[in-house]
């Protein structure tokens, strides 16, 4: 489904991450682990087409190559991110935008009726106030909220590639077990490819499988299965870098 | 809602008002709690005077100004004053409002959003104010989007008396970069990620019945 071959990520002339090679099947889900500051989150928004990085190389989406489509082009291709901290757009409400984005994509006026029975049965599962759904995106919202707008809007548009950078940092146990819950379920039902952005594994324990990466010295040092994940929780990124016989240097 | 054709000058009591003019000169006498919603692309003169203990909560929704407008309120003693206006320009305007505040515990709270398509828009807010007055409130909130067009907003609350508070916001920019990013990653066209900006801005500061009647969502 996504293959990132041989790519240079850049930010300023600053080089971010030399020769990644990344390849995500259909239906797995991969975990990038590492410390703060590392890049994690610039190879999220690179996948989504942000234009603040300068890319060398191919990123390559169900046979086509994307490395120069633009973010609405990648969007309507599956490609979904959920950042670490969406933004809040003051005077568009998230049935507006929802309605505008099906209506393009299907190039029909939405069934108001379906389309709001829809949001409501959604928010419910989320555990979020149905007026949410004619509220302003993210306005007010506190850092739970947004991320459960982020599912809501997910669960709408209904992609086939997901981004998840650090959707659980911030959350409530009660919140966390929601946007998990939430998680499961859609991968149960849709069955996407995944990339998950984390430093715990509380929310991708509720996954069976998934692969891990660690990510260290601009590049992925060590990949494994789920075994990995809890390895680097306990020892730290550290030791499991010396383990793998690659030197850390600063991320600064 | 009450909706009149209106002309010239007119004396309003309780009640919500919806008024579709085309008089270039218009006078307000407010002597009760009001609201009114106001559609005029021909005005050029608006006088409001808002009378002791009244109440005007004010919407004026114009999509494409064609004139120069000033605004002059007088307000007296204990009265509070809601004014939003939104409007869109596609060639040079003057939108000018006088805020004259000549007795005590009054509220003036002053809401502006501008579009400019072309041209330059020039918005001077003046709030005066007066000496031997107190428990006064003066509140400025006014921001424009520079959209192949030019905004240009001098706020000013000239205070002459010690026992005010007083406050202006005033932001300038164009279409939020982050913001436009983030709708088309849900999948809007550049265009229309802009477009749904634009409009959500106009509208921020209206209220829905700005919609119902002036033909918005």
């Amino acid at each position: 489904m996504l293959e990132i071959t041989n790519l240079n990520l850049y930010i300023d002339d600053k080089v971010l991450f030399s020769n990644l090679n990344l390849t995500i099947n259909n239906g797995e889900i991969h975990v990038l682990m590492g410390k703060n500051g590392i890049g994690k989150s610039s190879i999220a928004k690179t996948i989504m087409g942000d234009k603040n990085y300068k890319v060398e190389g191919k990123i390559i989406y169900n046979g086509q190559n994307i490395t120069n489509l633009s973010i609405t082009e990648r969007a309507k291709a599956g490609i979904y991110i959920i950042g670490q901290n969406p933004i809040q757009i003051e005077g568009v409400t998230n049935a507006e935008m929802l309605r505008a984005v099906l209506a393009e994509k299907t190039g029909e006026q939405v069934n108001i009726f379906a389309f709001n029975k829809e949001l409501e049965k959604i928010c419910s599962s989320l555990e979020l106030d149905k007026s949410f759904i004619h509220r302003e995106i993210n306005v007010g919202c506190s850092g739970g909220e947004r991320k459960k707008i982020e599912l809501l809007h997910m669960w709408m548009l209904k992609p086939q590639f997901i981004i998840l950078d650090e959707i659980d940092s911030g959350l409530d146990v009660d919140a966390l077990k929601v946007v998990a819950n939430s998680l499961k379920k859609y991968y149960d039902l849709y069955k996407p490819s995944m990339l998950i952005i984390t430093h715990s594994n509380t929310l991708i324990n509720v996954f069976d499988n998934y692969f891990v990466h660690l990510i260290a010295n601009k590049q992925i040092i060590k990949s494994g299965d789920k075994n990995l994940a809890t390895d680097i929780l306990n020892k730290g990124f550290k030791e499991i870098s010396e383990e793998s016989n690659t030197f850390v240097i600063s991320e600064n | 809602m009450n909706k009149l054709l209106v002309s010239d000058i007119i004396d309003i009591k309780k009640g919500e008002y919806y008024f579709k003019c085309q008089t270039n000169d218009l006078v307000i006498n407010v002597t009760d709690v009001v609201t009114i919603y106001l559609f005029n692309e021909n005005l050029a003169k608006l006088d409001i005077n808002l009378n002791k203990g009244s109440s005007l909560k004010i919407y004026l929704f114009n999509n494409s100004i064609q004139s120069n407008l000033e605004v002059n309120i007088n307000q007296s003693d204990d009265s509070k004053l809601y004014y939003n206006a939104a409007f869109i320009n596609t060639s040079d305007v003057l939108y000018k409002i006088n805020n004259y505040i000549k007795g005590n515990n009054n509220i003036s709270n002053i809401n502006i959003r501008n579009i400019s398509n072309s041209g330059n828009s020039r918005i001077i807010i003046n709030v005066d104010v007066l000496s031997n007055t107190k428990d006064n409130i003066a509140l400025e909130d006014l921001k424009g989007i520079n959209n192949g067009g030019t905004v240009h907003i001098e706020p000013n609350i000239i205070v002459l008396s010690n026992e005010v508070m007083a406050n202006h916001l005033t932001t300038i920019g164009s279409v939020d970069k982050n913001a436009l990013e983030y709708l088309m990653s849900k999948g809007l066209e550049y265009e229309g990620a802009k477009e749904i900006l634009l409009k959500g801005f106009i509208y921020s500061n209206m209220d829905n019945k700005i919609g119902e009647n002036f033909g918005g969502d």
